[in-house]
C-alpha cells in the first residue's frame, strides 16, 4: 500500500497518460470551436431554422443552438 | 489512475458543471438577452435593412425556445471542452501545488487560476455583450482580438508555470512560499501590458447601459459559478476514483502474494 502510493506519487507530475491528454485536447478544440468561434465554417451545412440561406446570423440553427451560451459566455457574437 | 478513467472523469466533471451553467442561465441571463433581442428585433424592424426579420410573434416565441434550449446543450459541450482542458491542468500541475495535499482544495486552487486567466482576464479587456451590442461586419475583428488576448493570458500562465516549478525545486524549504511572488508579478505585468496594447472593442455600445451591466454582471456570475462548481466535482470524482483504484490495487497484491 505504502509503495504503491509512493509509486504513484513519483509519475504523478509527468505520468499523465499521453492518449487521455490527446482525447481531451481534441475534446477542448471542438467544442469551443462549434459554442465559440464558429460562423458556419463547420456546421454550416445544417439547415437553417426559418428556411433562409443560413448564411446570416439568427438563420443557421446550430447557430441559434449555441447563440446565446456564446453570448453568456463571454465570447464575440453578432 | 488509468487513461479511461481519467477521461471518465474530466469528461463527468465537464458535462455536470456546464449543463448546470445552460440550466442556471435560462432563469439569471436569459431575461437580459431576451430583453436585448426584442430591441435588437424593434430596430430591425424600423431601420428594416435586413431581409431577416421576425416579425410573427408565434415564430419569434419558437426560435427563442429554440435558442434557449440549445443553451443547455451549448453548456453541456462548453462545459465537455473547458472541463477537458481543466482535467489536463490538475493532472500535470497537482503535484506542484504546495501547501496542501488535499486534491479537492487543489482541484480549487486550479479552477480559481483558470477562472482568472481565461475568463477574468479576457472579460475585463473584452467585457462579454448582450445581444443588439455589437456589429456583425466587425464578428473576425472581435474574435481575433479576443483569441489574441486569451492567448496572451494562457500562454503567459502557462510558461510562468514551468518557471514556477523550476524554481520550486531550486529553493530551499524555508522559501517556497515565496517562490509564487514572482511568477505572479511578471503576469500582472505582461497582462497590464497587454490591456494597454490591445485595441478596445470596435463596436459602440448602443443598447442601454443598464440591460449590458446586468447582463455582464449575471453572466459573469453563472461563469465563476461554473468553474467552482467544476472544481468541487473534479476534486470530488478524483479523490473518489483514486479510493477505488487504491482499494483494487491492493486486493490485487493480497491475492497474487
Ligand atoms: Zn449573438
Amino acid at each position: 500500500m505504502l509503495v504503491n502510493n509512493e509509486i504513484t506519487k513519483k509519475t504523478s507530475a509527468e505520468g499523465v497518460p499521453r492518449i487521455a491528454v490527446g482525447i481531451l485536447l481534441g475534446v477542448l478544440a471542438f467544442g469551443v470551436f462549434i459554442v465559440g468561434f464558429d460562423q458556419g465554417e463547420m456546421l454550416g451545412f445544417t439547415v437553417p431554422a426559418d428556411g433562409s440561406e443560413g448564411n446570416e446570423p439568427g438563420t443557421n440553427w446550430a447557430h441559434e443552438f449555441y447563440h446565446d451560451m456564446r453570448h453568456a459566455a463571454g465570447f464575440p457574437c453578432h | 489512475m488509468k487513461a479511461i478513467t481519467f477521461i471518465a472523469i474530466t469528461l463527468l466533471a465537464g458535462a455536470i458543471a456546464g449543463t448546470i451553467l445552460g440550466a442556471i442561465n435560462q432563469v439569471v441571463v436569459e431575461p437580459y438577452i431576451d430583453h436585448a433581442i426584442e430591441l435588437e428585433m424593434l430596430q430591425q424592424n424600423t431601420t428594416a435593412q435586413s431581409g431577416q426579420v421576425i416579425t410573427n410573434p408565434a415564430e419569434f416565441a419558437a426560435y427563442r425556445f429554440w435558442q434557449k434550449g440549445g443553451e443547455i446543450i451549448a453548456g453541456t459541450i462548453l462545459g465537455l471542452s473547458i472541463g477537458s482542458l481543466y482535467g489536463i491542468v490538475f493532472a500535470y500541475t497537482r503535484g506542484s501545488i504546495s501547501g496542501t495535499n488535499n486534491n479537492k482544495k487543489k482541484a480549487l486552487i486550479v479552477a480559481g487560476i483558470m477562472w482568472l486567466v481565461l475568463f477574468l482576464m479576457p472579460a475585463l479587456k473584452y467585457p462579454p455583450n448582450p445581444p443588439a451590442v455589437g456589429n456583425p461586419e466587425t464578428i473576425y475583428y472581435r474574435q481575433s482580438l479576443y483569441v489574441a488576448f486569451l492567448a496572451i493570458s494562457g500562454f503567459s500562465a502557462l510558461g510562468l508555470a514551468f518557471l514556477y516549478r523550476k524554481m520550486m525545486v531550486a529553493s530551499s524549504n524555508n522559501t517556497k512560499k515565496k517562490v509564487i511572488i514572482i511568477p505572479s508579478a511578471v503576469y500582472a505585468a505582461i497582462m497590464a501590458g497587454a490591456y494597454l496594447a490591445m485595441p478596445a472593442n470596435p463596436d459602440p455600445i448602443n443598447a442601454p447601459i443598464d440591460l449590458v451591466i446586468g447582463f455582464r454582471i449575471t453572466s459573469a456570475i453563472t461563469i465563476s459559478m461554473f468553474w467552482a462548481v467544476l472544481g468541487v466535482i473534479f476534486g470530488a470524482l478524483w479523490d473518489k476514483a483514486n479510493f477505488i483504484s487504491n482499494k483494487i490495487a491492493a486486493r490485487h497484491n493480497c491475492n497474487s502474494s
